[in-house]
């Protein structure tokens, strides 16, 4: 009887009712405030209130960073921007490089796929064997040199296994 | 007597439910823990590639790359162990890249559409040829990252992309009544310049309050009222561990990039128009060729449907499919549901382009 009685007093909640409540209370809420921030007001209310912080707070910031860029100045250190235009030469030079470490790549591969090629056709003219198309970047600055690399290192190889078969 | 007993295992309870909840709140969960191999970077770029779990005969040779939005974190796609829709693919024998965009800096807030497009996303695709051994890749792109796919496989149709996925795409901004962000950047009440020229980026906290103020009571209220009902169930616990782990990690969009999103996308709707300018070219929707799915959540307010529908009638694609699924425009991938609905639909369609 006593284990009746707590397996009843355990499945009671007394929080559902208020929880029913409220989950009706948020349903209700949650439509009305979807349709209120879809509107002009919310909208126009938003805005204003943005904008009046950044008015409010670009002379601050203005003066802030007047003071820091002549503070930085005196101490011979380098500004924001300064910083900033560096990183970006930084990134420029990692795209530099990601090019040339990727035609370096693809002139590994036309080597080794060129030379099985060269050793069985000693005497051929270097013209039939045209560098296959590059998967470039369109518009890389770098492609053509690269292409003039893959061309002369083939006809480097080439040279080489017309060598070695000449001997 | 039974009733005090009764009494000492609710307060127990309780100070068990509130150390959970410190827990939840004050600790970040574990995620993205699929193992990966990080393969190229590039300036705050990192593209990884995740190591596969079949032999190679068993897998399929056409490479996946994930692009997904600029302003959140790409481990979404990779949330928890066996609740990750990268695990799944792999597991499907997905030979799968990800490209991870980083936090951009001040450096950076020059960064647009057209740097993403043209600079960061052919060099990580050369990457994944050259590592894959083939000429051609899918390429599945998520919210924002739908946009730079969609904007790639117009301007290069000759890259060897074979399929593209949209998922939750917002390129169709014709409809501005039906668009809340639309309305709340109206030129007439929102200063994009003012913004830009005070933070450089836009800060991710001021995105994240626009993303959850369009359902404010469920953002701010409900969800936090669904954890604590639930705090004595570990399943639910840990998903909603995860996921604010996911939301409240939010990074900044580069400025030039979130001009681009207001001024050519939200206010004069120039990808559709056919308007859209990168680098001096025009992007021509119907230069896109390569195979195309789009996915829309039905229940999704921060992309509607009406968004991502119309693009199927401008693209040069013959092979093009709409899968609507139930669910909003995280949980359709993310959610309970996306294992039984939305996976295995993304890997039936993917599968057989992929030989």
């Amino acid at each position: 009887m006593g284990e009746g009685q707590q397996e009843n007093t355990k499945s009671f909640d007394p929080f559902e009712p208020f929880r029913e409540m409220r989950d009706a209370y948020l349903d209700s809420m949650a439509k009305v405030m979807v349709e209120t921030v879809n509107t002009d007001g919310y909208a126009q209310a938003n805005g204003a209130m943005l904008d009046s912080y950044l008015t409010a707070s670009a002379p601050f910031r203005e003066a802030l960073e007047k003071w820091m860029v002549q503070t930085l100045q005196q101490l011979s250190l380098p500004s924001r921007q300064e910083v900033a235009a560096l990183a970006e030469r930084f990134t420029n030079m990692e795209m530099r490089l990601d090019d040339v470490d990727a035609k370096l790549d693809q002139i590994a591969r036309l080597i080794v796929e060129a030379r099985p090629a060269a050793a069985s056709r000693p005497a051929e003219p270097a013209k039939s064997a045209a560098p296959s198309k590059s998967p470039d970047l369109a518009g890389s600055k770098a492609s053509a040199h690269a292409k003039r690399g893959i061309a002369a290192a083939q006809k480097s190889t080439r040279r080489q296994s017309g060598r070695k078969s000449e001997r | 007597m039974a009733q005090a007993a009764v009494f000492q295992d609710q307060l127990a309870s309780m100070e068990e439910r509130l150390r959970t909840v410190n827990r939840l709140m004050t600790t970040k969960a574990a995620i993205a823990q699929t193992p990966k191999q990080l393969v190229w970077t590039l300036n705050k770029a990192k593209l990884y590639r995740y190591i596969p779990v079949l032999p190679p005969e068993k897998r399929h040779p056409i490479p996946l790359l994930l692009i997904f939005a600029l302003m959140n974190r790409p481990y979404v796609l990779d949330l928890r162990p066996s609740h990750s829709f990268v695990e799944f693919m792999v597991s499907q024998g997905y030979d799968v890249y990800l490209l991870d965009w980083g936090v951009p800096g001040f450096e950076d807030r020059h960064m647009k559409f057209d740097d993403y497009t043209l600079e960061y996303i052919p060099r990580a695709i050369r990457k994944v040829k050259a590592l894959s051994g083939v000429q051609e890749l899918s390429m599945l792109g998520w919210c924002i990252g739908a946009i730079l796919t969609t904007i790639y496989a117009a301007l290069r149709p000759d890259d060897g992309l074979r399929n593209l996925l949209l998922l939750t795409a917002p390129l169709d901004f014709s409809n501005r009544q039906g668009l809340t962000f639309a309305r709340w950047t109206d030129e007439k009440y929102f200063d994009v310049e003012k913004v830009l020229a005070a933070f450089g980026n836009m800060p991710g906290e001021m995105i994240d309050y626009g993303a959850k103020a369009l359902k404010p009571v469920e953002n701010y209220i409900t969800n936090y009222c669904r954890l604590w009902d639930n705090l004595d169930n570990p399943m639910v616990v840990e998903a909603w561990h995860a996921m604010n782990t996911w939301v409240t990690d939010n990074i900044p969009l580069a400025g030039g990039a979130f001009r681009q999103l207001i001024v050519d996308l939200y206010r004069n709707d120039r990808l559709m128009k056919g308007e859209m300018m990168i680098r001096g070219q025009r992007v021509d929707l119907r230069r896109l060729r390569a195979n195309l799915l789009t996915v829309i959540a039905e229940g999704d307010h921060i992309t509607p449907p009406c968004q991502s529908e119309a693009v199927l009638s401008k693209v040069g694609s013959t092979d093009k499919e709409i899968f609507h699924v139930a669910g909003g425009h995280i949980g359709i991938m993310a959610g309970s549901n996306a294992r039984k609905l939305t996976w295995p639909h993304i890997d039936g369609w993917l599968g057989p382009r992929s030989q």
